[in-house]
Parts: C-alpha cells; structure tokens; sequence
C-alpha cells in the first residue's frame, strides 16, 4: 500500500513538471508587418483606425442609444480654468484591414500644453504581438473631445463625428507643423517604443479622412496614422 | 481501497508538485525597489470599466472562456486589457487622465516564475502636461498566495494587503517614464504599479518618480 501511495504521489508530481513545461501559455496572434522602406531610407508604416466602428466602447455602453455625433468610450476631465483633456480608445488595423492592436488618443488644451484653439494629442499604439509606439504631436486646432451636456444625459463629441466639422473637404491633417529656416516639418514625434520597436525614432502624421455624411448629422471616416521611423543612433 | 489510494497519492501528488513550483525561489528575488514616497506618492486607482482579460488566474494562464460582455472582439486582441483611469490629485498634481493597456506577456514561463502583464500607459495632467510609460507586472507572487489560502480553505483575507507588482522584463526592453509634452516634455523617469486584492473589484495603486532633462552647457 505504501509503495502504492508513494507511486500515485510520484506520478502527481511528474504530472504537474509536464504541464509546467508543455502548457500552451497564451502567444498573441500576429498578422505580418505591412512596412514599406522609402527611397531615403528608414521604415514607414501605416495604422488605419475606422470610426465610428471601431472605437472602444465601455462595459455596459450602448453605442445604439446615443446620438450618432457621440462617442463612445470617451472620456473628458476638465476644469474651472477650462483646461481640458480626453481619451479617446479604438482598435488599429493594418493598411490590408486586419485588426492587429488597440490605440488610445489623448489629447490636453490649454495651460502649460498648448497654445489658445489649439490642442497636444498623444497616441499610444500598443500591438500585442510586436510592442507598443509613444507618438506625440501638436494639433492644429483643439481636437479635444468636448462634453454636451443635455437634460437627460452628457455625451462626448469628438469634432470629426460632426459633420459640421467638414466645410473644407473630405480630407484634413490634423499635425501641425513646426516652421524651420529648411521649410516645414511635422510636430508629430515617435518618441520610442518597446519590444519591436524599441530603439525606433522618427515622426508620424494624423489624418483624418470623411467617408460618408449620415442623415444625421453624424460621420464615418478613417483616421490615418502614417509612421515614419529609423533606429535610433 | 487500492483505487482510494491511488487516487489519494495522486491528488496530493499534482498538490505538492503545484506547491513546489509555486514556491520557486525566483519568485522571491524579482521584484524592484521600491520609489521614495516623498517624491512618489502612490496615487490610488480604480480599473473596473475596462475592456479585454480579467487579472485572474485563468487569464494569466489561458484557460476558461473570456467574458463576452467585456471582450474585445478580434482575435489579435485576445489577450488584451485596456481602460481609462482617472489618477487622483493630491500632493501637488492635479487629477489625471490616463489609459492603461496590458497585454500578456510573451516571455511568461511557468518555470521561471513569470505571470506577467506588458504595461502600458497614456497620462495627461489637464493644464500640466502628459508622459507615457512602458512597465512590466509579474503577478507570480499573487498566484501563489492564492493558490496556497485556497489550500488553507481561506479567500482573499488571507491574501497580503498589497502587491508591488511591478518588476524587471524579462528580456531587455526599455522600461520607465517618458515625457510627452507641457511641463513633463523631455523628462524620463520610472513607474511603480501595485495591486490591492479587493471584493468585489480590486484597487489599484501607481507611483512615478519623473525627473527633468539634463541641462547641457556650452
């Protein structure tokens, strides 16, 4: 009996060492990396986020029950002085329209971050499977999402949902540039990322691309992140 | 009887075999040093509205089915978490906005002690300025505290009161504070994480020390 127990034990034992070394811990699916290299050199790869469909909606939020103009997932912090700021989540997809990540916008106005009318936005783009990419930028315009508050609720509207937004065509950059004695160049920064991309500098460019007015009022459109990124030296 | 105690042999077997592995010495040399608390206060949070995997067992280890109501439907993002936090004001710094997203691990390695989260986030002080930062959480040590009050018979009292999970990646990734923009545009700095089992919904706590850029002369 005893020589029983102590064998039953033993293969208790070498049960659990299998499976601590066979046990299929979870690996993040990975689509293959779109990335183009330009002639002068460095990597270029676009993120394209589709909204309003592909934003990140919070447990319990029913994008059918709000206005078609709001968002959801959004959220906005502001204060007395009017200094504001609001996040903004999506999921990203490749340029071939798979979903390969999820991306967050957060964007502050005024204070200390940025001009009167203005707005800094900040994307973090995290792909499971490769790491995640820091991007900051000036905004050419307050691209903070703003609460409207009406009598039974408070919704948040980002100014791309609106189509009142889109007087001056289907097509608007949303990164400012920055006037050099060389001409222009691109406020928006990579400012580093992990795992794949640690190492990786460069600048980026936001674009926001109308698709379709709906009867009301409300829109559907890509946002475009185009990255442009070499190893750091 | 032979059955009862094979059977016996066996359970006890697969108990002190999980045990032993859950006692792996690794685990108790990993963690990092703790940020001055006068510099780094730890500010409490709150990450219940979130969207993806739980911090649970079953999730770190990738067994059991995933919540539909908080899934995030794509298969690339299967084992992902992402919300917005709200960071209290207090100790001179308004409150903030930020996103927290973690993603399993890739290097997690039952062998090696490592149940760990790749973190990421996204914070702006309205009026101040914004950072990102990049961290890895190991939550081994949670695990196996679980593990063995469960053994005890026990719940979630008999857990620890708080868990400083933040710890070195296990590969050489950068890690730490990045300044964004406004005031915090420039600075590096470091990033503390740590996680208070709670019933119903656990607390969170975050800690960042964030230092200016050197100054150059001429």
């Amino acid at each position: 009996m005893k020589r029983l127990f102590i064998a039953a034990f033993s293969a208790g034992l070498a049960v659990v060492a299998v499976a601590a070394t066979f046990w299929p811990l979870p690996q993040h699916l990975r689509y293959r990396s779109l990335i183009t290299v330009p002639p002068d050199g460095g990597r270029q790869e676009d993120f394209v986020i589709r909204w309003p469909e592909d934003r990140i909606a919070r447990p319990g939020e029913d994008p059918a029950a709000l206005p078609g103009a709001a968002a959801v997932g959004a959220a906005v912090l502001e204060d007395s002085a009017g200094q504001r700021a609001s996040a903004e989540l999506f999921r990203i997809r490749d340029t071939e329209d798979n979903v390969i990540g999820v991306a967050s916008r957060v964007a502050g106005a005024g204070g200390a971050i940025s001009d009167r009318g203005r707005s800094d936005s900040n994307w973090l783009l995290v792909i499971p499977s490769r790491g995640a990419l820091f991007l900051a930028q000036s905004d050419v315009l307050d691209s903070t999402v703003r609460e409207r508050v009406s009598a039974d609720r408070t919704v948040a509207v980002p100014p791309a949902q609106s189509a009142t937004f889109w007087t001056d065509g289907p097509r608007f950059r949303v990164t400012a540039n920055l006037p050099t004695p060389a001409g222009s160049r691109s406020t928006g920064r990579v400012l580093r990322g992990t795992s794949e991309f640690a190492g990786l500098k460069g600048s980026f460019t936001e674009t926001w691309n109308l698709e379709e007015v709906n009867a009301d009022g409300s829109t559907r459109g890509r946002i475009v992140l185009s990255t442009f990124t070499a190893g750091a030296n | 009887m032979r059955l009862a105690i094979i059977v016996l042999g066996f359970v006890l077997g697969i108990l002190a075999g999980a045990g032993l592995l859950l006692l792996n010495p690794l685990a108790f040399m990993g963690g990092l040093s703790p940020l001055p608390a006068d510099i780094a206060p730890a500010k409490a949070y709150r990450w219940d509205a979130y969207r993806g995997i739980g911090t649970g067992v079953a999730d770190l280890v990738g067994f059991g089915a995933p919540d539909r109501k908080v899934a995030l439907k794509a298969p690339a993002l299967a084992h992902v978490r992402i919300g917005i936090i709200v960071l209290p004001a207090g100790e001179g710094t308004p409150a903030a906005l930020a996103v927290k997203v973690s993603t399993l691990s890739g290097e997690n390695s039952l062998w090696r002690a490592r149940l760990g989260t790749d973190d990421t986030w996204s914070i702006l002080w309205p009026g101040e300025g914004s950072a990102f930062a990049a961290s890895y959480s190991n939550f081994w040590t949670l695990v196996r505290d679980t593990f063995f009050a469960t053994a005890r018979g026990g719940g979630r009292d008999l857990l620890a009161p708080q868990y400083a999970v933040s710890a070195p990646p296990p590969v050489d990734d950068p890690t730490g504070v990045t300044g964004a923009s406004g005031r915090y545009a420039g600075f590096t700095g470091e990033i503390r994480d740590f996680f208070y089992p709670g019933d119903p919904n656990p607390d969170w706590a975050l800690a960042i020390k964030m230092n200016p850029p050197p100054v150059s002369t001429r």
